[in-house]
């Protein structure tokens, strides 16, 4: 039998969704507003977009640049930020191209990049990786900056090379950090999809939303926001436990995780 | 049976000694000047020059600040002097290699790995194949006390277990010289007694030779066959004292050796001398 507190522990997430549907079903039955449709009825949207072979494709499409995007600018952006973390030489280069493009919000470049690359999954994929790439860049870099010189002479009097060092010291030492940035990376990514498909609408989860705004279907415009939102939960959710495994060495005994996983 | 030395000048003998031991470190006139962020050159280091000999336990003790860690950096090839050389058998030292293995203070394990990671580490590295590095490795951590801990992660180990492991991660890639940079300095009392007696149970069956800091005048008689006394502002030799103990070494005995009594009493006063010459004028 599990104890009370481990039980609780296990359906607080379950709890919390179910403590906010309840808010927005009362809430919607006191507004009575028709485009504010009630909890059930969004969540009864679902099936038919799930249902819907058009809209799996959407959301799939949308999935596919996302992952891609994510997955280009984490292997990007670690090496950068690395390098930048242990060099001052191309810290002091990167450095200003980062301060600049860092406060621009990324959706504002997609009008100059729709110009120059169309309306295609390039462009969007492009923004995800540029929204995702910062973060990842600037905790890798902090990381790298934070790791102990006494480690990297360890290694260098066991004979490793710069290279390795990089490699086979940096990265692991600094992988929490890095993983922290890669996080908040993942969660941009999404935000960054949506909103690529906001502006480009040509397919994707964002597109489905917006047209059904445009037609007034309110239930299904909540309910894709549900189906988006789940899958920020669900994602985020599988990257901690992949975190929490890779970083179990640095993690202190006693954690308190911010997280559904 | 030999003779107690009645003055301390009497220790005090060349660098050359009566036995014809073969020189494996050499340091020749190193100075290290740092900038610091006053924007004032600080001297740290003032034309050391000290030869070391093959298997012999050397402690380096002086106040803080004068410049041992630094010292201690230059030979291990970490830090490059400002000025002078520094050699092993012969050859400038012009990088970190693993003819020189360094113990630190702050231990410098790698988290991610366990202890037997750790100490697989450098032989790993130098191409020693995993099923053999694995059974020296396992012998080295039963060595220095750690037997069951194989697995574990730094983090689950408290100051004086890290510490062993870092002295057994480095001896596990059979470096000719140890650097160690007061490595029983962060431990408790305790801790501190035991691990010296264990690395002098080491020292004493495989003879390495051992550059070794310390702030302790105890520690520094207790393990070695020469104490360097260096001064501070600049840092400076003051004095090399060849401690004429007889080895094996037993804690116990020697705790009641007038000999070794002498020893850490006169040190200790010279010690406190050089504390005042190196206050800050
Ligand atoms: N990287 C550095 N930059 C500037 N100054 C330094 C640097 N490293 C050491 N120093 C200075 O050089 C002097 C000697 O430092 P060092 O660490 O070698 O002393 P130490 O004898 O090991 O002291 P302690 O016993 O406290 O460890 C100190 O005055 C210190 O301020
Ligand atoms: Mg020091």
């Amino acid at each position: 039998m599990m104890l009370p507190a481990a039980v609780l522990k296990r359906a607080a997430p379950v709890l919390a969704c179910i403590g906010l549907l309840a808010i927005w079903q009362a809430a919607a039955l006191v507004l009575k507003n028709d485009s504010f449709p009630t909890a059930i009825e969004a969540i009864r949207a679902i099936p038919d977009i799930l249902g819907d072979k058009e809209s799996l494709v959407n959301i799939l499409a949308s999935l596919r640049r996302m992952a891609m995007g994510f997955g280009v600018a984490v292997l990007f952006s670690i090496p950068l930020g690395l390098l930048m973390g242990r060099s001052r030489a191309v810290a002091a280069f990167f450095n200003p191209l980062l301060m600049v493009i860092y406060p621009v919000p990324k959706a504002a470049l997609m009008p100059i990049i729709m110009l120059w690359l169309g309306v295609g999954d390039i462009t969007k994929t492009l923004v995800i990786f540029l929204g995702v790439s910062l973060p990842v860049i600037y905790h890798s870099f902090e990381g790298a900056k934070a790791v102990e010189e006494k480690m990297l002479w360890s290694g260098a009097a066991m004979g490793l090379s710069p290279l390795q060092r990089l490699v086979r010291i940096v990265l692991p030492a600094a992988l929490p950090e890095i993983l922290t940035g890669c996080r908040t990376g993942l969660v941009l990514a999404l935000i960054t999809m949506i909103t690529s498909e906001m502006i480009a609408r040509q397919s994707g989860a964002g597109n489905i939303l917006f047209n059904a705004l445009d037609m007034g279907q309110y239930d299904t415009v909540f309910a894709m926001i549900i189906v988006v939102g789940a899958m920020g939960i669900c994602l985020d959710a599988i990257f901690e436990r992949i975190r929490a495994r890779l970083v179990r060495w640095s993690e202190p005994q006693f954690d308190m995780p911010l997280s559904f996983s | 049976m030999k003779v107690v030395p009645s003055r301390s000048s009497e220790w005090v003998r060349p660098v050359t000694s009566q036995k014809p031991a073969s020189a494996i470190i050499e340091i020749d006139r190193v100075s290290q000047v740092f900038q610091t962020s006053a924007r004032k050159d600080h001297l740290a280091l003032s034309d050391i020059s000290l030869t070391i000999e093959e298997g012999a336990f050397v402690s380096i003790l002086g106040p803080s600040g004068c410049g041992k860690s630094t010292l201690l950096y230059i030979v291990g090839g970490f830090v490059s002097p400002t000025s002078g050389v520094a050699k092993i058998k012969g050859q400038a030292i012009t990088g970190p290699g693993p003819d020189r293995g360094p113990v630190f203070q702050e231990f410098a394990l790698f988290p991610w790995k366990t202890v037997l990671g750790n100490v697989m580490y450098g032989p790993r590295q130098q191409g020693v194949r995993a099923a053999e590095a694995d059974a020296q490795s396992r012998a080295l951590i039963e060595m220095v006390g750690l037997k069951g801990y194989e697995n574990f992660y730094p983090k689950e180990l408290s100051g004086g277990m890290k510490q062993r492991v870092a002295l057994a991660r480095t001896l596990a890639y059979h470096p000719e010289v140890l650097l160690m940079d007061e490595p029983f300095g962060a431990l408790d009392a305790h801790t501190r007694t035991r691990l010296q007696n264990d690395l002098l149970n080491i020292w004493e069956r495989d003879r390495k030779t051992v550059l070794f800091v310390t702030h302790s005048v105890d520690e520094a008689v207790f393990l070695s066959d020469k104490v360097v006394m260096m001064s501070k502002s600049p840092g400076r030799i003051r004095q090399v004292i060849d401690i004429d103990l007889p080895r094996p070494r037993r804690r116990n005995e020697l705790l009641l050796d007038p000999r070794y009594q002498k020893y850490v009493v006169d040190i200790e006063r010279m010690f406190d001398e050089s504390d005042e010459a190196g206050a800050p004028s």
